[in-house]
This record gives C-alpha cells, structure tokens and sequence, in this order.
C-alpha cells in the first residue's frame, strides 16, 4: 500500500527501459559481424541438396578455407534455383547435377566453363516385395514403363531438381506420360522424398548418395542399379566473371581449382567409405564417367 | 467593477456536414465566477465547453486576460493553465497517486513534490486514504473525486467540466457538489460546467447560460432564470426543478450582485 | 516413440555438453530475431499509434494494409526482399544477400506488420476522450502519444510476443535470403529443415526442442512484463 504501487509503475518503467538498451545492444551485433565479414572475401556456392545432405563439402571445404583467404558461403537449393541463380550471375560457383540444363547455362555464355568433378548414380527403389516386377528389368525405362502399366506408387521430386529431370527423361524413354492417382509430386528435397515413398510403399529414384545415407531409416530397397542411363555427374561451373563483374573471380578459380585438384579428388572418392561401408561419389580422376553422349 | 473577463469568445460557429452544431456571436468567463451551460442532449453544450477549453478548434476569436490569443498555436500553453473533468473518470490504469500526480509530472515537477501535493488534494477531496490503490478498485464516485483531485492539483485558473456528476448515483452525487462547491469557492478558480440538471446550476452557478440548437438562449443569474425563463423551451427544461425547490439545502446559492 | 525419446536425449546432450555448432546457432537465432523484433518496435509501434489516431480514407487504407500484413507468408516476404537483395537487385551493391543482417531484415519485415496491427487494436479501443482529457491536462503531442501508449501496454506487449514469436519460428524468409550457411546464417529453424531433409529426425526433434525452450524463455520474460501491467 502506500508509495509502494507508484513505484511498481516505475519499476515496470525501469525494467522496460532496460530491456530496450538491450535488444538495441542486441541489435548491433548481428551488424558487427557482417561488416567483419566483408573483409574475408565470400566465395557463393550454390548446389543440390542432395549434395549437402551428403555432407561431402564439410569434408572437403574446411582445408579450402584454411589455405585460402576465401570463406565459402555454400546455398544449398533446389537445381533449378542453383542453376537460376548462376543465370543473373548471383553467386560465383555452381555444383550441379543436371547436364542438359547446365549445357544450356554454358552456350548462354552466363557461366564461363564447366568441369566435371564426380559423380555416382541414381537408383530405382521401391518397396521390399516389388510388386510391379521392376527389378526384372535391365533398363530403368523399362522399370518405368512397368511401374506405370501396374499403377503401382510412385513417388516423384516434382521439384525441378536433376534427380527430377533424369526421372522425367526416363518417363519419355519408356514413352510414358506419368500421370494418374499412383503419380505423386513431393515437391520437397530428396530425404523427404524416400521418407514419403517408404511410408505409402512407393517406388522413387534416388541418387545412391543419400539412400546410402537414409536406408536405416527406410522400409526400401534398390530393385535397379547399373543402366548407364543412371549415371549421375557433377559439373562445377564458374560464373562468368565477363558478363557479371560482380563476381569473385579469383575466388571462383580458386575453388575449381582446388575441387579439380588430385589430393581433393582423392578425398572425394574416400567420402563415406568408413560410415556407409562404401564411397558415394567416384571422382572425375578416378574415373567417373560423363554419361551417355547425347546428354 | 468591470474586471476583464478572464475568457472572451466572438463570432464561434462550429459546423458538421451541413448542420451547424453551435452559434455563439458572443460569450464572456468572468474572473472567478462559476458559469454553468445547461441544455439538453445535442444543444451543444459539451461541444462549447470542449471550444472554451481549446480541446476543440473551430473558427472563432479568442481573448485570455483581455489578449487575443493565436490558435491553434497558442493551445498547448493556454491549456496548462486550465484543468478538465469529463463524465466518466477517465484515470490511467495505473496507482491513484500516479494519476493525481499526472498533470504535475507533464510540468515536469519532481516526484517528492508531485506525490506531496497529490496526497494534499486527495485528502481535501477526502479520498486520502486511496493513494496507493490500483485505479481500477475504485467505486464510481471515489474514482470521479480522484479525477477532480487530479484537475485541481495543478491549480488551474480555469476549470472545465463536462456533466462531472452525470453517472453518479444520486446519493454520490449530493456530497460531491457540494465539496466541489467549497473547494472551488475556496480556492477562487474560474470554473465552467456543462449540465442537464438544474439542481446542480442552482448549488454551484453564478451565472448560467441555456443553450438549444447551438445557440444561448438565456444567459443569467440562476434564479432569474428559474423564475422568468426567456422562452417556452427554457421553462420546460427547468420544469422538473421546481418540485425539488423546497427541498434545497441552505447552501443554495444567492444571486450576485453583477448583472449578467 | 523411440525417435522423440532420442531426441530428448540429443538435445540434452547438445546443451550439457556444451556442443558449440548448436550454442552457436542458437545464439545467432536469438540475435537475429531480437534484433527484428526491436525493429519492428520502433517502427510498429509509432505507426500503429499514427493509424488509430487517424480518421482519414487513407488512415483507413493503410490500417487494411498493416492487418493484411499480419497474415503475410514468411517466404513470401523472404522471396521479394531476395530480388531486392541479391546482386544485381536494386540494393545489390550492399552485399547483403545471405548474410544476418538481411535475416533481420526480413524478419523485421515480418513482424512490423504484427507489432502495428496489436498497437492500432490496443489505442483505438481506449476511450476517444481519454485523448481529450490527457490533452487537458496540458499534455503536449508527445506527451499524449507517450501516455496513450503506456496505458495500451499490455496489447502492444501482446503484439511485441507475437511479433517475436512470429519471426523466431518462421523458416520461409530466413531460408532465402540468409542461404541457411553453416557458421554464418544458420539458425534453429534453418537447421532443423535441414536435419529433417537429410533423415536425421531424431536430431531434428533435439534442435526443435532448443528452439522452444528459446522462444519460451524470451516469452516468458515479456509476458512478466506485461502482466505487470495488469488491472488488479
């Protein structure tokens, strides 16, 4: 009673105006750290999340960093942002799965070259008793085309990515036009994709990578392996630094230099090997092969 | 004894749309003098008090102290000489002393002094005891005496109010006008109040003005304007007072010596 | 079950043990979206105070904006600040594209709209002459708006909770503009798409949980705050 309530009033004051110092406080340093970053030249990498969910560039991007004076800022997004974003010259590097695609981004002239790096292959999953007979085939369009004649589940990217345009390759090689209640279009990244066929009982492609990475967690198993239609290469391109000044130039060399580089490849091709039982990527020195001419 | 009028209003005319709220060629506050403003609802009678206490504006001339004043620039100044009171308390969701003191802080008046002269008016006010209370606990009529105490503390030498004692129940009512009555005679204020109730007029006025439809229609002494009423509308307004006259308490008013 | 029970226990390890990815990226998320959120007070804040004192057709527009603004989709938000950002947007040449400062931003974007909406709700349901009669009591301008925004407290807090809780959970914008960059623009809600897009659920559920107990823990700091101001 008393004097005690006009204080709680200004207490309540006090203890607001104290807050407000702060989050202003609070406020400055995000800012701090940006202006600090400036100075360390940014190299943008764009890529697949397939290639982040790997985890293979925080295996191999620490040392890069440390001999360099570039930090790489890695986005991870779908192919076509990646490939969307190199087009206006937004970022500096890109590492992407998706050779038709990326032909087109090097004839426009917005990425100045483009050097295959490693690469691995898809596979065709689906549930453990196989019911549309796909593992009988040899062809993954043919596993296509029979999944489509029995209606059985499929679950697709439907999202753009190059593990979705190789899919939509394969539907026009089994001269399938997919589409019906057993067609689904996730939308989402490829983790989430085999989550959604394993639970519905589904088929999908997936590159080997991240099945490897997700099969404990998966009621899936390969039925297709081996077409040479499912090799899965990955070209890094540089954003041409003529069309875009804005580009780290020297910084974007740098880094394909050093993915290119033989002590890199040969960490890429030991990538995995102790945690999965076996390599997901085979690099490009190792003999990683382009896919089949005419992509 | 012609002192200047302490406010002199000229040529007001407040419009909404195509209506014309209110019309007043000409209006004087005296020095220390208590001016009520009756009429019914819609005669315009908030509307003026609002006008006079400058919380309004509207096109009209403006004299304080006999020295014409500039609006809306001047407003700000002029209203800290002046103190409000509405119908309903309106006090801040904070303690009884905090609301007092509130006027005092926005003069910049240092806390010891404010809670000081705070205590001092609620106690004249005789609500003392609530200074620490949550404004919200309070009664209808505790809260409307905070109000008051909290326009008297700052020592306005004009004091508005508009149907100050309207949502008190009659038996609040009754004691209230006539503190209010003391404390102003007491302190030699200037005070206007806005009213339907001629009971109050006849306790506290010196000079009531009636207004219908915007305009003054008689401007008096209180008692003068009970026994000759300047119209048919006049007379119904003050109709219902009649029965109550008997009734009066001795602190009725007696009509001044100024002609109106 | 096994996977929430896993979780649990991941989160505990992260924060027990001290694991400096997830200290760090929890730091950066109460930053980024203190720092948003304090923005959108001082901006909010007074513009929510000019649309309820305001009678005009445009006042009126504009307070349609601030509430359709509170339903705004974070990514939404997220996509139009990218095409301002990004290199060869209009504001390129401040480098900002993913980098925190443009997380705040878009957050700040994000909750200004709420922080308005809650302060235009909270003043103009005081009564219109309580303004006369602060006025009368020779209230100056910022005086009234001062004392009109002390006594609608309790909804502005109100509005500042949801603003903060708002931006600290959204993932659209953050995503975008900030490219979810590991030790730089990586926050908990960033982290846990991720952990989820790569499988690794039970992490998932480690890193949401640290979430929640940051957002309950800044909530429950203005929530005390707020019912200080409590009629009792």
């Amino acid at each position: 009673m008393g004097k005690a309530d006009d204080e709680d009033g200004r207490r309540g004051r006090t203890l607001r105006g104290w807050l407000r110092v702060a989050l202003l406080a609070a406020a400055a340093l995000p800012a701090g750290e940006c202006g600090r970053a400036q100075h360390r030249q940014d190299v943008i990498l764009a890529t697949t999340t397939s290639v982040q969910d790997s985890g293979l560039l925080e295996a191999l991007l620490p040392p890069f960093e440390a001999g360099t004076p570039y930090r790489v800022k890695t986005i991870a997004v779908g192919t076509g942002q990646a490939l969307e974003l190199a087009r206006h010259g937004a970022v500096d590097v890109v590492l992407a799965h998706a050779p038709k695609a990326e032909m087109e981004l090097l004839e426009s002239g917005a990425v100045a070259d483009r050097e295959l790096v490693m690469s691995n292959e898809f596979v065709v999953v689906g549930p453990a008793a196989d019911p549309a007979g796909a593992g009988q085939h040899r062809r993954a369009a043919d596993a296509f085309a029979g999944i489509a004649a029995a209606g059985a589940p499929f679950v697709s990217r439907g999202d753009a990515s190059g593990t979705h345009q190789r899919e939509l390759e394969l539907w026009q090689q089994a001269g399938v036009e997919p589409q019906g209640a057993w067609y689904q279009q996730a939308g989402v990244g490829m983790g989430q994709t085999l989550s959604l066929a394993s639970e519905r009982g589904a088929y999908a492609l997936a590159d080997r990578a991240t099945f490897a990475v997700l099969l404990p967690h998966l009621r899936l198993r390969i039925v297709l392996e081996g077409d040479p239609e499912l090799q899965n290469p990955y070209h890094v391109l540089r954003v041409s630094a003529r069309r875009f000044p804005r580009v780290n130039a020297a910084g974007a060399a740098a880094l394909v230099a050093y993915l290119l580089a033989p002590e890199t490849q040969a960490r890429i091709g030991a990538f995995g090997r102790e945690r999965y039982g076996q390599p997901l990527f085979v690099p490009a020195m190792g003999g990683g092969s382009e896919p089949p001419p005419g992509r | 004894m012609t002192k200047t009028p302490l406010v002199q209003v000229r040529g007001l005319r407040v419009t909404r749309g195509r209506h014309t709220i209110l019309q007043i060629p000409e209006l004087d506050v005296r020095q220390g003098e208590v001016l009520a403003l009756i009429g019914p609802n819609g005669s315009g009678k908030s509307t003026l008090l609002r006008v006079l206490a400058l919380l309004e504006s509207a096109p009209m001339q403006y004299w304080m102290d006999g020295l014409p004043v500039r609006l809306p620039a001047a407003g700000p100044a002029l209203r800290r000489q002046m103190g409000v009171v509405f119908q309903e308390p309106l006090l801040l969701n904070a303690s009884v002393g905090t609301n007092v003191a509130l006027g005092l802080r926005l003069r910049g008046l240092g806390r010891a002094e404010r809670s000081r002269r705070a205590a001092v008016w609620l106690d004249r006010l005789g609500v003392g005891h609530l200074f620490g209370r949550r404004a919200h606990t309070l009664s209808g009529g505790e809260a409307q005496r905070v109000a008051l105490a909290r326009a008297l503390v700052t020592e306005p030498r004009l004091l508005f109010l508009d149907e100050p004692f309207a949502s008190l129940d009659v038996v609040t009512r009754q004691p209230l006008v006539e503190d209010l009555g003391r404390l102003i005679r007491a302190s030699g204020t200037t005070a206007v109040f806005a009213t339907h109730d001629f009971l109050e007029v006849l306790l506290l006025a010196d000079r009531v003005a009636v207004l219908d439809g915007g305009a003054i229609v008689q401007l008096d002494v209180p008692r003068r304007a009970y026994e000759a009423p300047a119209t048919e509308r006049v007379r119904e307004l003050i109709g219902a007072t009649r029965a109550m006259v008997a009734a009066l308490p001795s602190s009725a008013r007696t009509p001044s010596e100024a002609s109106p | 079950m096994e996977l929430i029970v896993e979780g649990v226990r991941q989160a505990g390890a992260m924060l027990l043990a001290g694991d400096p990815e997830v200290w760090q990226i929890a730091w950066l998320t109460l930053r980024v979206s203190l720092a948003a959120t304090c923005i959108s007070v001082v901006i909010g804040v007074p513009a929510g105070v000019a649309l309820a004192l305001g009678a005009s057709r445009l006042h009126r527009f504009l307070i349609g904006l601030a509430n359709t603004g509170m339903g705004l989709p974070p990514v939404v938000a997220g996509l139009w600040i990218s095409i301002l950002l990004w290199r060869y947007g209009p504001l390129g040449q401040l480098g900002l594209m993913y980098t925190p400062a443009a997380m705040v931003i878009a957050q700040a974007v994000i909750a200004t709209p709420v922080v308005t909406g809650f302060t235009l709700a909270g003043i103009a349901q005081q009564d219109p002459r309580l303004r006369l009669q602060l006025l009368g009591l020779g209230a100056s301008r910022w005086q009234l708006y001062l004392l009109l925004v002390f006594e609608a407290r309790i909804a502005i807090l109100a509005g500042v909770i949801a603003g903060f809780g708002a931006v600290v959970s959204e993932v659209g914008a953050s995503m975008m503009v900030g490219g979810n960059v590991k030790g730089h623009t990586r926050v908990l809600t960033t982290a846990t798409v991720l952990e989820v897009g790569k499988g690794n659920f039970a992490t998932a559920i480690a890193l949401s949980l640290v979430l929640l107990l940051l957002a309950y823990g800044v909530t429950v700091v203005l929530t005390i705050l707020q019912q200080h101001g409590r009629r009792r």
